[in-house]
């Protein structure tokens, strides 16, 4: 498991997507930067806002990229098979794989969020604001989150990955995971609170209360008005939310290796 | 390819590009709906959402910045009614967004949108808890534009209750305590000041609070008196002199400030808050 582990390491690390994270590092910080010019009195808040929304961002293309790239792509070329014929079970693949490529967003994340902090930084120089950004623990671990945000989309394109047999699938669905488990909290949460008083809309609470026993919240684990405002988020809210991302991630990898072991390449 | 082939080919080309060319003449001179497109339309929360990649605070600094860059000296009314559902929703997104609570208050205030401005506010309040701007600012509006001083003066005193600064708190509550002058139900403001007399830490800030106390109690003696004037001579008091000379009052209350008592334009007793012209 820990050679499938490190060579997906290995392989993502050689192909061009530390290029890739350098160029979309980069633009992300470009974009934090100049979101600040647009707020006249709080400009590194915004710039840090806008920069995690960045870094969310990547961090999923990123994952769903590797898990494209080491293995549905590995599945389509049909090299997974020389991978499988060491002496060792399926699954050991399936779970290097995932370890791989966490530890890859991992890097990513520590990478970006460094990159982001020094602009947000340097954007202090010119204005103090009222109130003053956090930094150290609390944007630390808004990063964490957002790193266990895209691992939680990982685990589901792999579980795509380990059925499907249209390469591309595990990006497109990985992508409107990404996009609905992330909108969830916003929509259930507009319902909860009655939806301005639209009946229309309120006809689709029961609905979007199903969606949430197959797809997990993911805005949970999105903790940025901690370093934005100082709002610690609850804890208890906090852990469940980890919980959450972790069993979700856990039954999906469950599966994928349920899946995958059978699977009939011939 | 025959030579006539090609000339038809020709043909068409040259009549397709009379055409594009009279459309597009045509076009520049028909007149576009707005020239304000910023403001056009607000788009529903979910559609936010989802255009933001599900991320609220994505959506949320979208239309913060859209909000921000629009051109408010050229705007219509029903311009500003977007205006103020853009800002509705990103205080919704969210609610401790800076820029949007302060451009609400700067701009939606002042262009007829008064209630969106104080539902920004009060959300950026909550959320704020270290933040003492926006509850100034509802108590601001509630104040200059509602005339309602005892909302004004409650928010007041929770902006106060935000400052780290306890010479700036007791600006503050001072402000509050003297808004309470201005409420037309006497007993009210009485209660309240006497309740802020009583949480006041400093002693001479809670000395002067009770003054202030007494000064109101002596307004509602007047207004009493005044009260009972008019039933017995069926005629507004115009004197405060003529309560005591018909006998209602034995004497005229002092005002412990030294500002005394007048008439405003309704007729009614009020507090002065300058001494007297000698």
């Amino acid at each position: 498991m820990w050679q499938f582990m490190l060579s997906a390491g290995r392989a993502g690390l050689r192909s061009r997507s530390i290029q890739a994270i350098l160029i979309l590092g980069a633009l992300l910080v470009g974009v934090a930067y100049l979101s600040a010019s647009f707020s006249p009195r709080q400009p590194q808040t915004v710039a840090l806002d806008v920069g995690l929304s960045g870094l969310r961002m990547t961090l999923v293309l990123f994952s769903l990229f590797w898990v494209q790239e080491l293995v549905a792509r590995e599945i389509e070329r049909r090299t997974v098979l020389f991978a499988l014929t060491y002496p060792v079970a399926r699954g050991h693949y399936i779970i290097g794989r995932y370890l791989g490529v966490l530890a890859l967003i991992a890097l990513a994340a520590v990478l970006l969020g460094m990159l982001l902090w020094a602009v947000v930084l340097s954007l202090g120089k010119d204005y103090a604001q009222g109130f003053a950004i956090a930094p150290g623990i609390p944007y630390w671990s808004t990063v964490a989150g957002l790193w266990v945000d895209a691992a939680v989309v990982a685990a589901f394109a792999l579980w795509v990955a380990s059925f499907s047999t249209v390469p591309m699938l595990p990006l497109a669905l990985g992508l409107a995971f990404a996009v609905g488990g992330k909108s969830l909290g916003a929509v259930a949460e507009y319902l909860a609170k009655g939806a301005d008083g639209d009946p229309e809309l309120m006809r689709f609470a029961p609905v979007i209360h199903a969606i949430q026993w197959v797809l997990p919240d993911l805005s949970r684990l999105d903790w940025r008005v901690w370093p934005m405002y100082g709002l610690a988020p609850d804890g208890q809210a906090a852990g469940l939310g980890l919980m959450l991302a972790v069993s979700y991630a856990a039954l999906l990898l469950t599966l994928a290796v349920m899946i995958f072991t059978r699977r009939d390449f011939e | 390819m025959t030579a006539r082939v090609q000339y038809k080919g020709w043909l068409v080309a040259l009549l397709l590009a009379l055409v594009f060319i009279a459309t597009s003449e045509q076009l520049r001179s028909t007149p576009r709906r707005s020239v304000s497109v910023e403001m056009q339309v607000a788009l529903p929360l979910f559609v936010q959402v989802f255009v933001a990649a599900g991320d609220r605070y994505l959506a949320a600094n979208l239309a913060a910045i859209r909000a921000l860059v629009v051109a408010t000296d050229r705007m219509r009314p029903e311009e500003f009614r977007i205006l103020a559902k853009v800002q509705e929703d990103v205080s919704w997104l969210n609610p401790a967004h800076e820029d949007n609570y302060y451009i609400a208050f700067a701009i939606l205030a002042q262009y007829g949108e008064l209630d969106s401005a104080q539902t920004i506010l009060a959300r950026a309040s909550r959320a704020r808890f270290f933040d003492y701007q926006p509850s100034f600012f509802y108590a601001f509006n509630q104040w200059y534009y509602k005339h309602d001083p005892a909302g004004a003066a409650a928010w007041m005193r929770e902006a106060a209750e935000k400052l780290p600064d306890p010479d700036q708190r007791l600006i503050m509550q001072n402000f509050a305590a003297r808004w309470m002058d201005k409420v037309q139900d006497t007993e009210l403001a009485i209660r309240v000041v006497a309740a802020m007399a009583k949480e006041a830490r400093r002693k001479d800030f809670r000395a002067y609070l009770e003054t202030r106390v007494a000064r109101l109690r002596q307004l509602q003696q007047l207004r009493t008196a005044a009260v009972t004037y008019r039933e017995r001579f069926g005629k507004p008091v115009t004197n405060l002199q003529e309560l005591v000379s018909s006998g209602i009052l034995p004497v005229l209350p002092v005002d412990p400030f030294g500002f005394g008592f007048g008439f405003d334009p309704q007729g009614e007793i009020v507090l002065r808050t300058s001494p007297p012209r000698s």
